[in-house]
């Protein structure tokens, strides 16, 4: 058989859908991963003007896309390190690549009614327009995709479980709400206003909230962040496809 | 080719008649901070198709480094590995549809059944639904798992867990299937059941490339033996070969207090166990080694010769030392 014909996405559909059902058993952790963005959300509405409501709903939205990252490294570090799953499904015609975007679309997929549900409630409290939707979904995806791809690669550093959590905690908090995901971008001080809109999920949330008017960004700051979005996550799409690749002979 | 719905899981036909041939193999691991450590040194071995191939040898020997390259899932530092003629290093894509590894200590989905997880592997490699759900069930009946098909493999004790893992890989019915350590962890009757599907799957034209650690499981399901000792092969054959290179075809163990080589070195082999003193020797001078024995109070205890002493024979020392 010639390399030509072995289909790069062999088994991509079937794993998807193993990780979702292996992601559906432990619903108490699927609903718990909002957990922290409801708790936020309610004490915004019981503390802080009203007006700040759309934008704690629209970054906990994207943030709640973003940790999909957080659940991919725990995911992919766990079954290789607890189960060597990775060695069963690597020595066989699946291929590398739909072993990690398989399991990203996996886990997206039993994240997606806590993801639905948060995205609703901002619709409810600032309804959304075709376009802006549309921005919402865009930027949903990209900053999925990001988040799996940095979960997967860095998930490959590790050869402890336990050495992850600190590291997963830290670095996914850290880019999910030190920058202004929850709050308006003019907030942040203003020297650092350009730094968020080249960090995908602030970048995303900054985008949305525009869309929905929450927000002014001038056209400059528009394409920054749009730029930051697309090639940031095309950069780290094309090194984990690269990176699964290589790493399934070093694993 | 059509994709959808079809079965991809029938790779093109093999010609050759050998299934996998390494040489040279040298695999040397680099880790910051602490020196090289050499895990192969210089290994070659050829295992034919339709072949129970068993590797044997001490933890750290090498045996799961040198499957991890056979099987696509390591790089060599050097030498060469080819499995059905496809190269190993080079072409790992050519190679894959045609094995299935059960890794060591692998444990399959917590949160899937025995059933799941078979079926779901078989469709990630690209069988037809119907295909799979009909290996699944008949492979689980075969290992002895039709009664916790369908619990959950968290509810299930270590032995059927791993019995789970080698059914998921034997249902693949991949022309070459490698088990590192397949029956770890696992009751002697679940062990049999184990040996009999895989001595089923070598009537059927696969190959199995094994390690192992169990010298009863290496004497009774393997064609050929290899003894990996330090990374490098010491010894192969059959295990009759093996045996004969011990030089007797009777074993006599002395246990006791002051049990000295010396004395008994003119009846055979000696070779000095854990706790005891084993002589290589034929049947006609049992009786003598008997005799001296009783009078040194030592017990005493005789039987054919196994590959555990072959083992300790040719790798100077028992297969549990772990210095």
């Amino acid at each position: 058989m010639k390399l030509s014909t072995v289909p790069r996405w062999r088994g991509l559909g079937a794993f998807a859908a193993t990780e979702t059902r292996v992601q559906f058993h432990e619903y108490l952790s699927i609903a718990s991963s909002i957990l922290v963005q409801v708790i936020f959300i309610f004490f915004m509405w019981l503390l802080a003007p009203r007006s700040l409501l759309p934008f704690a709903l629209v970054g906990s939205t994207i943030f709640s896309a973003f940790v999909i990252g957080e659940r991919i490294l725990d995911e992919a570090a766990y079954i290789r390190i607890d189960h060597k799953l990775n060695e069963l499904y690597h020595a066989s015609p699946m291929s590398p690549e739909s072993y990690f975007l398989g399991m990203g679309i996996g886990v997206l997929a039993a994240y997606l009614p806590p993801l639905i549900f948060l995205a609703w409630m901002a619709n409810l409290v600032h309804p959304f327009s075709v376009t802006s939707a549309l921005v919402l979904l865009g930027a949903l995806v990209g900053v999925w995709a990001f988040a799996a791809s940095v979960g997967y690669a860095l998930s490959t550093l590790f050869r402890d479980m336990r050495a992850i959590w600190p590291y997963a905690t830290l670095i996914f908090n850290l880019f999910g709400v030190l920058p202004p995901v929850f709050y308006p971008l003019y907030i942040f001080p203003a020297a650092l206003q350009p730094v968020a809109l080249v960090m995908p999920p602030s970048a995303a949330a900054a985008l949305v909230m525009h869309s929905l008017n929450l927000l002014s960004l001038s056209y400059g700051e528009v394409i920054l962040a749009v730029c930051s979005i697309v090639v940031e996550t095309v950069c780290a799409f094309t090194f984990t496809v690269y990176w699964s690749r290589r790493f399934s002979r070093e694993g | 080719m059509a994709l959808k719905g079809s079965d991809l899981s029938a790779p093109p036909p093999l010609s050759g008649s050998v299934a996998l041939r390494a040489s040279g193999v040298k695999k040397i691991y680099h880790t910051r901070g602490s020196p090289p450590v050499e895990a192969l040194t210089d290994l070659s071995l050829t295992v034919n198709k339709g072949e129970r191939v068993a590797i044997l040898g001490r933890n750290g020997a090498g045996k799961t480094t040198f499957l991890k390259i056979a099987s696509t899932l390591l790089l060599p530092t050097s030498g060469e590995v080819s499995i059905f003629s496809m190269d190993v290093i080079k072409s790992p894509e050519q190679v894959r549809p045609y094995i299935a590894v059960v890794p060591q200590e692998g444990k399959p989905f917590y949160h899937l059944t025995p059933r799941e997880q078979v079926y779901t592997y078989l469709l990630a490699r690209g069988f037809a639904r119907e295909t799979a759900k009909s290996r699944a069930d008949a492979v689980l009946m075969q290992m002895g798992l039709g009664e916790v098909a369908d619990r959950l493999c968290v509810t299930l004790s270590g032995g059927q867990q791993q019995r789970t893992m080698v059914a998921t890989v034997l249902a693949t019915e991949a022309p070459l299937m490698f088990l590192d350590e397949p029956t770890l962890g696992m009751d002697p009757f679940a062990r049999r059941s184990v040996w009999a599907a895989l001595r089923e799957l070598t009537r059927q034209g696969s190959t199995i490339l094994l390690t192992t650690h169990y010298l009863d499981e290496a004497e009774s399901l393997s064609h050929k033996v290899y003894i990996v000792d330090f990374g490098r092969i010491v010894a192969a054959g059959t295990s009759d070969e093996l045996k004969r290179k011990v030089g007797g075809t009777i074993r006599v163990t002395l246990k006791g207090q002051g049990v000295l080589a010396e004395d008994f070195v003119s009846f055979g082999h000696c070779i000095r166990g854990d706790d005891a003193l084993h002589i290589i020797t034929e049947p006609d001078r049992i009786s003598e080694i008997l005799t001296l024995a009783l009078k040194k109070g030592l017990s005493t205890t005789v039987g054919p010769v196994t590959l555990e002493e072959a083992f300790l024979q040719l790798v100077g020392r028992s297969i549990e030392d772990e210095t």
